[in-house]
């Protein structure tokens, strides 16, 4: 019994995180269509760019937090601005595609300016873990799933009653629709891009503080896709369920199953769910399902 | 207009067949007598911060060995050094053109890497050297060498040492495993499945020993499986990110330092100790093959020298000590086949016969064990030391230990 | 096609001709003698990497197939690839089968796991079918890695030599003969199965497929067709890698193996026939002269560089590469090729 309460916390701490970085996938979608498959080398960029300020440049915490997201706000703006703007009416292959380039080129500019392949982060958390009953759950954790409700909340009273969050998800609908009521849909990409920048660069630090910088961040961008495609990709609610969900099937499955079948099945879990998903519901718990015409 | 888009037609082709040309071109013919050997390292790619530095210290150390010793007996050494990109297949097509150009052996960093190649090389009877090693190299032993010992060996000299210096009894300690996902974990586990009764260990493989990924970002679940267990001994074989998770998921939930952890020596860097916090790991185990910057040994000299002068920026990276012992490890090969055989006899299969199995108790300046070969053994160095990390220092505890030789391919189970 | 000016087709054989007019035949066969007597002036090295790139031009037009010609985006290909050799790798080491049974064999069952994987495709599109299929990939290296009684596991499992009868492909050219042989059957067939009724139903689904289903075009028949042609060569492109290296271990197949096949096919130009190979070339040259020759040659000289240059130096070219394709060219480079023939053929007026 007491496992079972160790493996849900964990399960559903772990989660939030997924979450977190999955909300910034769905922001990018649900505003301009576009998959950013360069999610994870984001998270990685965002990382090392943190390590940068604070260890190697030296700066106190605050100040190189702020840097940070302004780096996020000026990368989103970049990729945005000079890569998916002249793609803007070709077919999703080629967005796709060039989310891939990016996410090359990225991990080529990681290894070229910190050719170190694991770094840490100065301590951002106390080390003491919180009880809840015989269970323990790191500081770091518990910060990390209160950090992305926060912004889940924030994101969705953002798309719900703000002008710009109208403005993206009326993009995300009908572009030329919103072109002819005379809204800048280009502005609109960019400033999708930078948020969702932002996003994966919170999401990164917290995940560095957990395990420290590698290159498995990018991997964890991939269990991020599981999330996505569980919630349904234009769905944030459906990202902030799923991820808690993904992170207990992970854990439950790490401790249960562990020993009934081979070691490391926990790895798998999150892919198999999304090929289960597939074919049960394809468009996720949350995610709206896209009727074509012809 | 027909006869004049033919000649247009024929020019572009013989352009063509020009082109084909030039590879044959680059292979040109080698110069005067030197000593030609093949060194790949992976300094381009996802291992690129290990196979840099161990690039430059493979090429640093023949360069000491050029100018300042004026090469093997007089002959300079001549160095075709390519880097793999720890890819595989280009590693393939890497060996093809060491076999090409005539070189005498070739050496590489990774024992990934080396699996690729090793086909190749053994269908060839080309040798090669590996600086990290994997029991699927040199076993069953045919043309391919370990440099340091492989995490199997790390395991075997960890528990030899655990057994005769920390365990006090009564009866046998538990020791449970925490292995990554790939032969760097695995290697210790076959270890452990065929020397934990002689050492009089108890593993229970089926529920004390887990697996992990590089990516992983918790193993509290994995370690509350055991926590009711009584586990004396945890040993962890992986790279330092994931051990310095579960090294803090132990602590979080009480584990240690009640039980022990050691590691093996592909995480017991000082990368740790920054992931973890130096309070955090205080008092872990690790084996490591080679000494550190700071130790007192004769052959640290020139190491340091030629590091600062050529490379500064691998001051203080284990792994350019390593590469550098590995060169010095190629240059004894040389010397002794040139003393056996002549230079004018030299082949790779002479330069095996009378290079690498004639070594013997050669000393690469006490900056890691003694190099031997022994018949039916291609570890050439076999011992490893075992380390504490006190006050956020990775301190020495003990000399030199040495880990017997395991014939895995005479078990069944071994490759699966 | 474009054809030169003068040449008129008569007949439905005239027009339908791949090779149409004289000059198209010996410049055809003149390239296969120069390809087929390569092996006497090239020396292992370089045949060893024409080998390396023959394997890839059919795993790349497998894929070329699916998501080219079919519209079925897939980013699992390398794990296809490591179903046909590993399947290639058991069959003749464990089980001792013979090369020819274990290259079909490989074949056929990484287009049976294709199609497995590829029944989401008639559920999904687009994005969605992309991450099913790099799911479908961690999936199957997951299983290979743990399959240890079977595929060896995390250690690899050694490939004896290809062999056809008492004939043994030991040496380089030989292998070259058999690989390259067995690249241009396949380019062969990919240029047909673009002009048969099924290629045509491909091109269909890929351009609507729900206008496609109400002409009659069976989407089930057809998409998990296309998955299958296209992971049966990724199978037979698995089991030549399986030989040609002697070892296999499932690091070799990772998801960025998987992207630079995209990245290929995509420089190449989708949906040709003549993509892939382009795509293939263009790419495999530049990573090998990037890393093999560029490297060391700018370690050497200027050893001042800072540590991450080389090293980065790299992936960034070739994210840049892409990126810069799918920009200025995102119709690949079989396109640039067919403006350079109009081109070549309508000067001095090819404006």
């Amino acid at each position: 019994m007491a496992e079972l309460l160790q493996f849900v916390i964990t399960g559903l701490t772990v989660g939030m995180v997924y979450a977190l970085i999955a909300m910034g996938f769905v922001l990018v979608w649900k505003s301009s269509g576009v998959a950013n498959l360069a999610l994870g080398q984001l998270v990685l960029l965002s990382s090392w760019f943190t390590y940068g300020m604070l260890v190697q440049v030296g700066m106190p915490l605050w100040a190189g937090f702020i840097v940070v997201l302004i780096f996020a706000v000026l990368l989103g703006w970049v990729i945005e601005r000079f890569i998916l703007r002249p793609l803007i009416a070709q077919p999703i292959l080629s967005l796709i595609t060039v989310t891939l380039g990016v996410a090359y080129f990225i991990q080529g500019v990681v290894v070229f300016i910190w050719p170190a392949s694991v770094a840490a982060l100065p301590r951002l958390f106390p080390v003491e873990p919180l009880h809840v009953g015989p269970a323990v759950v790191s500081q770091q954790y518990v910060w990390a799933a209160v950090i992305s409700l926060a912004l889940f909340g924030a994101l969705s009273l953002f798309f719900r009653y703000h002008k710009m969050g109208i403005a993206m998800r009326a993009t995300a609908d009908d572009q030329r629709a919103v072109q002819a009521c005379g809204i800048p849909v280009t502005r609109i990409f960019s400033r999708s891009w930078m948020v969702a920048c932002v996003l994966a660069a919170v999401g990164g630090v917290l995940m560095s503080s957990i395990g420290g910088i590698t290159f498995g961040l990018v991997e964890t961008g991939l269990k991020a896709f599981s999330v996505v495609i569980l919630g349904g990709l234009d769905s944030f609610l459906g990202a902030v369920i799923a991820g808690p969900i993904i992170g207990l099937a992970e854990n439950l499955g790490a401790g249960y199953l562990t020993p009934l079948t081979w070691p490391g099945v926990r790895e798998v879990i999150p892919f198999i769910i999304i090929i289960i998903v597939m074919f049960v519901r394809p468009y996720g718990l949350f995610g709206e399902e896209r009727i074509e015409r012809i | 207009m027909r006869s004049k888009r033919l000649l247009a037609l024929s020019v572009v082709l013989c352009l063509v067949v020009v082109a084909g040309m030039l590879p044959l071109a680059a292979c040109g013919p080698t110069a005067e007598k030197t000593l030609k050997i093949g060194m790949t390292t992976p300094s381009s790619g996802p291992a690129a911060e290990k196979g840099s530095p161990m690039g430059h210290a493979n090429l640093d150390c023949i360069k000491y060995v050029n100018e300042e010793l004026g090469g093997v007996d007089g002959h300079q050494i001549e160095v075709l050094w390519l880097d793999n990109g720890y890819d595989a297949a280009k590693a393939a097509t890497i060996v093809k053109r060491f076999i090409d150009e005539d070189c005498l052996f070739f050496t590489t960093a990774s024992s990934g890497m080396m699996s690729a190649m090793m086909e190749l090389a053994n269908r060839d009877y080309f040798p090669g050297i590996s600086s990290f090693s994997s029991p699927v190299l040199t076993h069953p032993p045919r043309h391919i060498y370990g440099q340091t010992p492989d995490y199997g060996d790390d395991w075997a000299a960890f528990a030899r040492y655990f057994m005769d210096n920390i365990w006090k009894g009564p009866g046998k300690p538990r020791m449970a495993m925490h292995l990554l996902n790939n032969p760097t974990g695995y290697g210790a586990r076959d270890a452990a499945r065929a020397l934990a009764d002689d050492f009089g260990i108890e593993i229970d493989f089926d529920n004390w020993v887990f697996e992990h990924a590089t990516t992983t970002t918790s193993e509290i679940a994995s370690l509350t499986t055991i926590l009711d267990d009584d586990i004396d001994i945890l040993y962890i074989s992986s790279t330092p990110a994931p051990t310095s998770i579960i090294i803090k998921n132990a602590v979080e939930l009480g584990m240690f330092p009640d039980m022990l952890i050691g590691c093996g020596h592909a995480s017991f860097t000082k990368a740790l100790i920054d992931l973890a916090g130096a309070d955090v790991v205080e008092g872990v185990y690790g084996v490591y093959p080679t000494v550190d910057w700071d130790d007192d040994v004769p052959g640290l000299a020139k190491v340091i020298e030629y590091c600062k002068k050529e490379h500064p920026n691998d001051y203080g990276n284990m792994d350019y000590i390593i590469s550098w012992a590995q060169s010095l490890i190629a240059v004894e090969i040389l010397r002794l086949a040139v003393q056996n055989a002549g230079i004018e006899n030299l082949t790779p299969q002479v330069v095996e016969e009378q290079g690498f199995k004639k070594l013997k108790d050669f000393d690469v300046g006490g900056l890691h064990g003694p190099v031997t070969y022994s018949p039916g053994d291609n570890r050439l160095s076999k011992s490893v030391r075992v380390f504490q990390i006190k006050g956020g220092a990775i301190t020495p505890v003990s000399g030199w230990v040495e880990a017997p030789l395991v014939k895995y391919e005479e078990y069944d189970w071994f490759g699966k | 096609m474009d054809l030169p000016a003068g040449t008129r087709n008569y007949t439905y054989a005239q027009d339908m001709a791949i090779l149409r007019t004289r000059t198209h035949w010996f410049l055809f066969v003149l390239l296969l003698v120069a390809i087929f007597t390569a092996p006497l002036y090239w020396g292992n090295y370089w045949l060893g990497v024409a080998n390396l790139i023959g394997i890839t031009i059919i795993a790349a037009i497998g894929l070329n197939i699916l998501t080219g010609y079919c519209g079925q985006l897939s980013i699992g290909h390398a794990g296809f690839i490591a179903v046909g050799a590993y399947t290639s790798a058991v069959l003749t080491e464990r089980l001792g089968l013979p090369f020819p049974v274990g290259l079909i064999s490989a074949g056929i069952t990484a287009g049976l796991v294709g199609m497995l994987f590829g029944i989401p495709s008639l559920r999904v599109k687009g994005f969605y079918l992309a991450i099913s299929t790099i799911a479908a990939q961690f999936i199957i290296i997951w299983v290979i890695n743990h399959w240890t009684g079977v595929t060896g596991g995390f250690v690899g499992m050694r490939v004896p030599y290809a062999s056809i009868g008492g004939l043994v492909f030991k040496s380089e050219s030989s292998q070259f003969y058999l690989i390259i042989g067995i690249t241009c059957l396949t380019v062969f067939f990919a240029k047909n199965l673009a002009r048969t009724r099924a290629g045509r139903a491909f091109v269909a689904i890929r351009d609507n497929d729900l206008a496609a289903e109400v002409m009659g075009i069976s989407l089930f028949r057809y998409k998990l067709m296309a998955f299958f042609i296209g992971c049966f060569f990724a199978g037979i492109s698995g089991s030549l890698l399986a030989h040609w290296i002697g070892y296999m271990n499932a690091e070799h197949f990772s998801l960025t193996t998987s992207i630079l096949y995209i990245g290929m096919i995509i420089i190449g130009g989708l949906g040709t026939a003549l993509g892939p190979i382009l795509g293939v070339v263009f790419l495999k040259l530049l990573d090998q002269l990037l890393t093999v020759q560029l490297v060391p040659f700018l370690e050497s000289t200027f050893t001042a560089l800072p540590a991450g240059f080389a090293t980065g130096i790299a992936p960034m070219v070739f994210g840049l590469v892409i990126v810069l394709f799918l920009i200025l060219e995102p119709r690949g480079l079989a396109h640039r090729w067919q403006l350079f023939k109009a081109a070549y053929r309508l000067w001095p007026f090819s404006y």
